[in-house]
């Protein structure tokens, strides 16, 4: 009797000693991830905080993909690693970006500035790379013939100095890619206010993402591409508010007294005010300037230094004549329209190329949209806020380690809709974003 | 073979204490454990006061006293949804004590007092888990005093009522996704105690010899924190947004009603059903107010959305001889948690129980009481939407437990 129930009771432990729940079977339905090669710019590359480091390399989406392809006989992935935290020094270079205190007349405040250590000099890297992410990179360079010479971050891994872009990609024998190309098009003038760059006009566009296409899939490589985001999505773009000039009822008064003595009709209340920004058209005999308007947008990099202390945007405590903020850290409505066209056709493109090629894409213009109003995974909520955000870095415009690993499973969601596979997703809370001090 | 059985029960040390469909938990006396929890019914010592203060009064004897404690091993396993991964809760013992004791000072009058823990949930998850911003570790323990009488007329019908005093604590750690250039990452801490008073009476009725029929209720108690402390761990420069301070929060302990029927044939065998509605429906919110509010630190509230849920059991015993008395019983505990709110702080899940139980009398009026309870789990997908967490989960837990019980 009582060896029975000795037994019983051991057959019961056995039989549960762990509730055991099936583990996840992967497959990678009918895509090859044998050879994953990745093509495009900065965000391909794994920059961030306004650098090409280490660890912002190792959690690119790019790579997370890869650890999530091995789990389906996807093959190594080789980056061109940086060996530094701070990035790699040339002339123009800049240095990473880290959260710190910085002290201006406005008080003591908490904001991006410079990480100063010591970074890689710059040189080849001596292997073939997987990863094709090339800061700074257009559509079109990829297919300009010694692109290496003209782009340092390339330079560290092309094979010849005189290679296009796009002649990387046969001998790396690819199974498959993600493509994310052509943000720089426009964003080398997004960022430089409208002034400093030219959007890449449709057909130039359009042939060099064919081109792109036609070399990747040459070898029957299946893969996905991803489109552009609209810039209004992006916080370099929406962090400063164009009616950030923020007065009290005395100063508005005292505004509005010097705006009739300059003879300018622009009113000032208690509050939030729009910035003054340049206006070449305007009648004025002297003082070139108008107010801002809603949907205008103003610069991440726009001196806030003076626009805090010295009148910036308004009348300038020095010379006390109005001040606007310079034309390259403004874009105006006319200059949003531009940008707004281009990546519309851009994406039409983009859509259009995939379908013609039957590749995935991944819809980056609607998800960030999605972001802004906010996202939550695992109890981790994201948007596309400056800093609290928790998926943009300190530049702004790249993302951060968790903003990668939720990019990752965009395009993850598409693969596995596209081609069949059940590819697990990236946990995105072994991720983090903006580090604090 | 007990040797392996040892050995057996020792490799399998890897526990929890979620058990019952939410919070609640039921394991209250080794006879009552051994018969499928079934108890509302039957009037065999002080553990009435408890099950039925209205059966207290049709315990035989003079004095009665009972008391016991279980060992709950509990396992309670996750698979995250599309991640690669599974987690175990971390080991914890928890040992759920009762003590009960009463005094008939005339024939048809008894008064008593009973000290249980019939609330309580405690988990770790660890530091690290995919789940950490939901809940690390939790603690919630709530342990009553009820101070009872009970009356019978004839020896056909009893009532009883108690006061029920309950004394609760809760620790709740959770990670914030807040990381330090210094790679730590943030974290909540809240702590609290409180006390409230609700009551429990019931009815028993005993029609002919060997019929009994109990129907009892047990009042919902708000476990309402009012000076509870929250602690953060930041950092530097999010510490003013994070200011420790106090927290105002309530639990509810449900409301059961319980009504049960059982049968004695020959004093040799008896046969019982319980059915046990539990109002659920209480625990509809989880509020965290924090007196020192922020942009950042604002009250949380946490939707729990339980629903109403009846539990059946059934319970047989056999009196194989004066000596050894045998048990069995089964139950089922549907989840009060809809699929929605399937939240890893009470990893809540359809559960089977298997009983088992035996009570040895060395001499008349007292017994050693062992019971065995096996609890099933079943495997169950939810997402906790308010903060998109989503997975499988599966829980296994076994309750040996022993008791004494001495009627004189």
């Amino acid at each position: 009797m009582k060896k029975l129930i000795y037994i019983l009771i051991s057959l019961v432990i056995l039989a549960g000693c762990e509730p055991k729940i099936d583990e996840l079977t992967p497959t990678r339905g009918s895509a090859d991830f044998t050879s994953f090669v990745t093509v495009g710019n900065s965000l391909v590359a794994g920059f961030a905080d306004g650098a090409l480091y280490k660890s912002a390399q190792e959690t690119s989406f790019a790579n997370l993909m890869a650890n999530q392809f091995k789990l389906v006989g996807g093959g190594n992935f080789v980056q061109p690693i940086v060996t530094s935290e701070y990035g790699v020094e040339f002339p123009g270079s800049m240095p990473r970006l880290k959260l710190g205190y910085a002290t201006t007349c406005a008080g003591t405040s908490l904001g991006p500035i410079p990480d100063i250590g010591p970074r890689e000099p710059l040189g080849p890297v001596g292997y073939l790379v997987n990863n094709l992410g090339i800061p700074g990179a257009k559509s079109f360079h990829l297919l300009v013939p010694g692109y290496a010479q003209m782009n340092p971050y390339y330079a560290r891994f092309a094979t010849s100095a005189t290679n296009m872009v796009v002649q990387e990609i046969p001998p790396l024998n690819p199974t498959f890619f993600a493509l994310w190309l052509g943000n720089n098009d426009v964003l080398g003038y997004a960022t430089s206010g409208g002034v400093g760059d030219s959007i890449t006009d449709q057909q130039t566009f359009g042939f060099a993402m064919g081109g792109v296409i036609q070399s990747l899939v040459g070898n029957g490589a299946k893969g996905i591409i991803a489109n552009i985001p609209e810039i209004t999505t992006i916080p370099f773009f929406t962090t400063v508010p164009y009616n950030g000039l923020v007065l009290n009822d005395s100063l508005a008064k005292l505004v509005n007294h010097a705006m009739s003595l300059f003879q300018l009709p622009f009113i000032y209340h208690a509050g939030p005010n729009p910035f003054l920004v340049p206006d070449p058209t305007s009648p004025h005999p002297v003082f070139k300037v108008r107010q801002m308007q809603p949907g205008e947008l103003v610069l991440l990099t726009a001196p806030q230094d003076s626009m805090k202390c010295y009148g910036m945007g308004l009348i300038s405590s020095i010379t006390l004549t109005p001040w606007p903020i310079p034309n390259q850290y403004v874009l105006t409505q006319d200059e949003i329209t531009n940008i707004e066209t281009a990546i519309a056709g851009y994406n039409q493109t983009i859509q259009g190329l995939a379908q013609t090629n039957g590749l995935a894409t991944v819809n980056m213009n609607a998800k960030l949209k999605e972001l802004q109003s906010g996202m939550l995974w695992d109890g981790v909520e994201m948007n596309t806020t400056f800093v609290t955000g928790g998926g943009f870095s300190l530049d702004g415009i790249h993302m951060t380690p968790r903003g990668n690993a939720v990019a990752a499973n965009f395009f993850i969601q598409s693969i596995n809709a596209q081609y069949g596979s059940t590819l697990p997703y990236v946990d995105i809370t072994k991720y983090y974003g903006v580090l604090f001090p | 073979m007990r040797k392996i059985t040892v050995l057996l029960l020792g490799i399998c040390l890897a526990v929890t204490t979620t058990f019952g469909g939410g919070y609640q938990v039921s394991l209250h006396s080794m006879r009552n454990i051994g018969m499928g929890l079934i108890g509302t019914s039957l009037a065999y010592d002080a553990s009435s006061i408890f099950y039925n203060p209205g059966a207290m009064a049709f315990v035989s004897s003079k004095f009665s006293f009972s008391g016991g404690v279980s060992l709950l091993m509990a396992r309670t396993t996750f698979q995250p949804k599309d991640v690669i991964g599974q987690y175990n809760i971390d080991n914890i013992l928890n040992t759920p004590l009762y003590f009960y004791a009463a005094f008939k000072p005339f024939d048809d009058l008894s008064i008593g007092v009973a000290v249980n823990t019939p609330y309580g949930n405690k988990l770790s998850w660890g530091e690290t888990w995919q789940g950490r911003y939901l809940i690390q570790d939790l603690a919630f323990k709530a342990i009553t005093i009820q101070p009872s009488f009970s009356y019978k007329i004839k020896d056909v019908f009893g009532i009883g009522f108690g006061l029920v005093f309950a004394i609760g604590n809760v620790e709740l750690n959770k990670a914030l996704p807040l990381e330090g250039q210094n790679g730590t990452e943030g974290k909540a801490t809240i702590t609290g105690s409180t006390y409230n008073v609700g009551f429990n009476g019931g009815i028993f009725i005993r029609p002919t010899k060997g019929l009994d029929i109990g129907v009892s209720y047990r009042s919902r108690i708000n476990m309402k924190v009012d000076e509870g402390d929250a602690t953060f761990t930041v950092p530097a420069a999010l510490a003013s947004s994070f200011p420790d301070t106090k927290v105002a929060t309530s639990l509810p302990l449900p409301a059961n009603l319980d009504f049960g029927i059982s049968y004695e044939i020959k004093e040799k065998f008896l046969i019982g059903i319980n059915l046990c509605y539990v109002f659920w429906n209480a625990y509809d919110t989880l509020v965290f107010d924090f007196k020192t509010k922020t942009a950042t630190l604002d009250q949380t509230v946490a939707p729990a959305m339980y629903e109403n849920r009846l539990i059946p059991r059934i319970g047989f015993q056999y009196r194989i001889n004066k000596i050894i008395t045998a048990r069995l019983g089964g139950y089922f505990d549907p989840t009060p948690v809809p699929d929605d709110f399937l939240n890893p702080q009470t990893p809540s899940m359809n559960q089977i129980g298997l009983t088992a139980g035996l009570s040895v009398f060395p001499f008349k009026g007292f017994s050693i009481d062992a019971a065995f309870l096996y609890v099933m789990g079943m495997e169950r997908e939810g997402t906790y939407s308010p903060e998109n967490f989503s997975g499988t989960y599966k829980s296994q837990i076994y309750i040996p437990g022993i008791g004494l019980t001495y009627n004189f």
